[in-house]
């Protein structure tokens, strides 16, 4: 990021102007909680009685050696497959196919694509649980139809595949969201390249390799951020869909939050793994805008 | 000149933001006058039948107390679970609310010192005379919130709760099954159902918290009122890890494994498998008296209830207890009227209200009170009395520990699903039940 | 002309599938919410048996939705507004304008963008306490703007680092001050980006759950998804209404959306996002 500078005469602070309404209540509202938790974390505290005791990192020795949390963070890791990786593959597959030449309707598909991330987690969450209802559910229904009833599970309830069913929901809301997103970046991608590379006698498949993905670098590693982050933090789908079940197959870090928190009263504790929850998310956004602005500059 | 237009740009919009502000009403500004007195409470009766009742309760109490006010909260369980903590904490909380039961809610509310404690209304009252002592323990705490069943009473409840076993009198007539009498022929029963093709048992433990209730069920047909007592209320060092709990967590995964439950019941909700059963998919369900209402409209079955039938020779306990207690704020300073309205929650009265609502009064009904029995309501009526008066009334086990519910949950859905055995179970409930002890 | 049509047949079925994939679940849903409990077993997307709109009726009326609708249009106007605003402000700052400290004010702000908010709930809930506040619609507003200012400040930045220099030190030459700037030479060009920023603003604030539920007590302040969550206690509840009141709370967004897609496309297009 480049330092803007002052025009002659003018006060170097004017920027401060113009930030201070936004930044004052963000600092009161957002900031401040965040350091208010991480200071919890070094607590115990029921989060309602007047006493807080001082445990030092007793909570993070705790966080550590639970395996609870283990597996949470495993499941998470899971998520950045269904959440970032798959999305951001369909997303380019569809861009591709999308962008470039008008096809007629593409309004429609846009408009279409793009709304699983305009409803709330709650109602996706709602609508995916009876889709995955062994009895009723459309989903075992249409594999019974095809004749394939040796495949029906009882989706959400079962130990190996309510990870993946829970993560391919992610992959639902997630997949249109990164379509637009590269659909806006390919805009921007001269077409000249695409005719050259074509004069050198490139395949589509080529181009798409050498020319598209290469152009839609920033774009990538928007979605990427943004994926990867909805999946560390991922809470209201597994707390509507499974609540962390069967045993804890499908148990996440924000639920494990939640859980301790709201259920347990184990306040400090629940803000010991929050604090680590953003330092997770933190890093990871970090690196890869490192990794983007490397690459940029290379580029540049 | 442009900063004056800066600020006063920022200054329509929080001008804007503050009239929506003031948009909305909030009946707590509005100035009573001095005499009249208000009474806040926040209970969980949200769902239409008990709202009504509720609403009819308070309207009957105002009338009764010229110059009282009651504002009334209407809350799910788990909001309240999420909130009330917090706004017991407050000089203008609530004054009455409705507390869960066991250590996370109550226990920890005690021990914050957050509930008046009730025992000289208790006398005051009478209220003994309303309810047993072993009704009475639920609701009871030490001070310092570390003991649950015994010291100050903390909260009185309005209804009661029985877990036993709903039935499809349709399916059951078709087929010609009889209601079991034994544990043993509820056991062939089921086997017999399976062989017609039907479902025997509709279940779902997708949401988890009802596979306990599937467990304990069973469980409180094997062991004494003593043990589910100590175990419940974390005294006498007793350990989960007895044969009576293998053997009611070994009986629960046969069952499983034998096709008892709706087909892929581990990812059935617990409303969806109510829909199932209602809508006559399977013969039999194992849940709580709170099903009933919900089973007599909208539906072409006829269904009954009876409780879980004993082994032969053995004499069985019930899940069951009281509904969630309405208890006081310790720092309000209406507690003669908050109690005056609490002795009003458990009148006769309200009993016979929540009885027409199809749902089981705590109280005993007055006399000539007009309600009819001769239906499902009347069934889990008379299972509730059958283990009320012989003191058989059992325990909902994850109020043990604050973690209870959630081991709980988890190890059962790896029992059911065949990922541990019995013995790995009731080992992995007991590392939990310890810790807590040992704490 | 024949490879042309060749080529045409594999994208579309491609795009009808995606699209279909996303129908599908949704258009359950809307039938679901016109059924009786049995009704909803027999077939997922069998017709309802009448379009009787009781479902509706009863979220709207019994379960309250007529007020949680009204709380939940206040606050979304009120976050939506205070934040658009904000953020351009600073926006312009991160972007244009000198600004001593910026190295480590943008990742300060970014922060509060990567943030699990349920793990900040209950500092929130003792502050807005202390403040007087709790259980008004300040609670809900407030933590909201600071919220949504962190994604704003990043999105407006990304616009105003990407604006034509050339226009703005053209104007600055012509001596326009840096607010008349911002207004009258960047504003025409930034309203794409910000009218996505006011569709993406305005969506997360209506679905928002976990501050409402715990920051709100007063039943007549509650927002719409929490309305929802009284449809999932810890009993039984009936999936039907649960599918109407689940429409009731989707449908605004998704008409928001619809209405305003094509700026919403046209705003990403433009804002040419750099994160």
């Amino acid at each position: 990021m480049r330092a803007n500078q002052a025009y002659p005469g003018e006060n170097k602070w004017k920027g401060w102007l113009y930030l201070l309404p936004g930044l004052l209540i963000y600092l009161a509202f957002t900031f401040y909680p965040i350091l208010e938790t991480v200071r919890t974390s070094f607590y115990e505290w029921n989060g309602f009685s007047a006493q807080r005791t001082w445990v030092g990192l007793q909570n993070y020795q705790m966080v550590f050696s639970d395996a609870q949390f283990t597996s949470a963070f495993l499941h998470n890791l899971v998520f950045i497959l269904f959440y970032c990786v798959l999305p951001v593959f369909i997303g380019l597959l569809l861009a591709s196919v999308l962008s470039r030449r008008a096809l007629p309707g593409m309004t429609f598909f846009r408009t279409v694509l793009f709304l699983p991330q305009v409803i709330s987690m709650v109602v996706v969450g709602v609508i995916w649980r009876w889709i995955f209802n062994p009895q009723f559910g459309p989903l075992n229904i249409l594999l019974n139809a095809l004749g394939l009833s040796g495949l029906t599970r009882a989706w959400l309830g079962d130990f190996a595949l309510a990870l993946p069913a829970v993560g391919s929901i992610g992959t639902w809301v997630q997949y249109g969201f990164c379509m637009i997103l590269f659909l806006a970046g390919m805009q921007h991608i001269s077409e000249e390249y695409y005719e050259a590379s074509s004069l050198d006698g490139a395949n589509a498949f080529q181009q798409f390799v050498h020319i598209t993905i290469p152009g839609l670098r920033a774009e990538i590693g928007v979605a990427l951020v943004t994926t990867i982050i909805a999946a560390l933090r991922v809470f209201d789908l597994v707390y509507v869909t499974t609540r962390g079940g069967p045993g804890n197959a499908t148990l996440v870090v924000g639920f494990l939050i939640y859980r301790s928190a709201f259920q347990q009263n184990r306040i400090g504790y629940a803000s010991a793994i929050a604090t680590l929850l953003m330092l997770m998310i933190l890093a990871v956004s970090l690196l890869i805008r490192r990794l983007q602005t490397g690459n940029e500059e290379e580029s540049a | 000149m442009k900063r004056i237009r800066f600020s006063v740009a920022i200054l329509l919009v929080f001008a804007f933001i503050l009239g929506a502000c003031q948009g909305g009403s909030k009946p707590t500004e509005t100035q009573a006058p001095a005499e009249e007195t208000t009474l806040v409470v926040w209970d969980q009766f949200y769902r239409d039948v008990e709202s009504q009742v509720m609403d009819t309760l308070n309207a009957e109490f105002e009338a009764a107390h010229p110059g009282v006010k009651i504002e009334r909260v209407v809350k799910t369980l788990d909001d309240l679970k999420v909130t009330l903590k917090l706004a017991l904490t407050e000089a203008n909380g609530p004054d009455v609310a409705q507390v869960n039961q066991g250590r996370s809610d109550m226990g920890a509310m005690v021990e914050a010192g957050l509930l008046l404690p009730l025992d000289s209304y208790l006398t005051k009252y009478n209220w003994s005379s309303v309810f047993s002592t072993s009704v009475a323990s639920r609701n009871s705490f030490t001070p310092d919130g570390k003991t649950f069943g015994q010291g100050n009473l903390y909260g009185v409840s309005p209804t009661a709760e029985v877990v036993g076993v709903y039935y499809n009198k349709t399916m059951f007539k078709k087929y010609g099954w009889e209601v079991p009498q034994t544990f043993e022929e509820f056991d062939a029963l089921l086997a017999k159902i399976k062989e017609s093709g039907e479902t025997p048992i509709s279940f779902g433990s997708l949401d988890g918290w009802n596979a306990i209730h599937e467990f304990s069920a069973i469980q409180h047909l094997l062991v004494s009122l003593d043990y589910i007592n100590n175990l419940t209320y974390g005294v006498n060092n007793v350990s989960f890890k007895t044969d009576e709990n293998i053997k009611a967590a070994r009986i629960l995964q046969e069952w499983a494994k034998s096709g008892y439950f709706s087909e892929g019941y581990a990812g059935i909700g617990y409303d969806d498998s109510n829909a199932l059963f209602k809508a006559g998919q399977g013969a039999m369900t194992i849940t709580g008296s709170w099903l009933a209402g919900e089973l007599i409209n909208d539906t072409d079955q006829e269904f009954g209830f009876f409780l879980m039938p004993p082994f032969e020779g053995k004499t069985a306990l019930a899940i069951g207890g009281v509904g969630i207690p309405f208890a006081i704020r310790s720092t309000t300073t209406k507690a003669d009227l908050a109690a005056e309205y609490l002795n009003w929650m458990i009148s006769p009265r309200a009993a016979e209200l929540w009885a027409k609502a199809g749902m089981l009064p705590a109280m005993a009904l007055p006399e000539g009170a007009e309600i009819e029995t001769d239906n499902l309501f009347g069934d889990t009526l008379k299972a509730w009395d059958t283990i009320n008066k012989g003191n058989a009334v059992g325990h909902y086990i994850d109020w043990a520990t604050p973690t209870f519910y959630d081991t709980l949950v988890a190890e059962l859905q790896k029992l059911l699903g065949s990922i541990s055995t019995p013995e790995d179970f009731v080992s992995a409930v007991q590392k939990d039940y310890e810790a807590y002890l040992n704490k | 002309m024949n490879g042309r049509v060749k080529n045409l047949v594999p994208r579309y079925l491609l795009l009808v599938f995606f699209s279909f994939m996303v129908l599908l679940p949704i258009s359950g849903l809307f039938l679901g919410a016109f059924k009786t409990d049995t009704q909803l077993i027999q077939g997922p997307f069998s017709l309802p048996q009448t379009w009787n709109l009781d479902n509706f009726r009863q979220a709207w009326f019994t379960g309250r939705f007529n007020i949680f609708f009204k709380n939940s249009v206040i606050v979304s106007i009120a976050v939506v507004a205070a934040s658009v605003f904000l953020s351009v402000l600073t926006g312009y700052a991160f972007g244009l304008l000198p600004l001593p400290g910026k190295r480590w004010l943008f990742p300060l702000i970014l922060l509060g963008y990567m943030v699990p908010f349920e793990a900040v709930i209950i500092p929130l809930y003792h502050f807005l306490d202390l403040l007087g506040l709790r259980d008004s619609y300040w609670a809900l507003i407030l933590p909201q703007i600071g919220l949504s200012v962190s994604f704003g400040t990043l999105w407006m930045t990304s616009f105003f680092e990407n604006a034509p220099r050339d226009l703005v030190d053209a104007a600055a030459m012509d001596g326009c001050s840096r607010w008349q700037t911002l207004w009258r030479v960047l504003w025409p060009l930034a309203k794409p980006s910000v009218t996505t920023l006011v569709v993406l603003i305005f969506m997360w604030t209506w679905n928002e759950f976990l501050l409402a539920l715990v920051l709100i007590q007063d039943e007549t302040l509650r927002t719409l998804p929490v309305g929802l969550a009284f449809f999932q206690g810890k009993y039984t509840a009936n999936i039907p209404l649960l599918a109407a009141g689940a429409l009731i709370v989707a449908l605004p967004t998704v008409i928001v959306y619809i209405l305003f897609q094509r700026f919403f496309i046209r705003g990403m297009l433009g804002g040419a996002v750099k994160g």
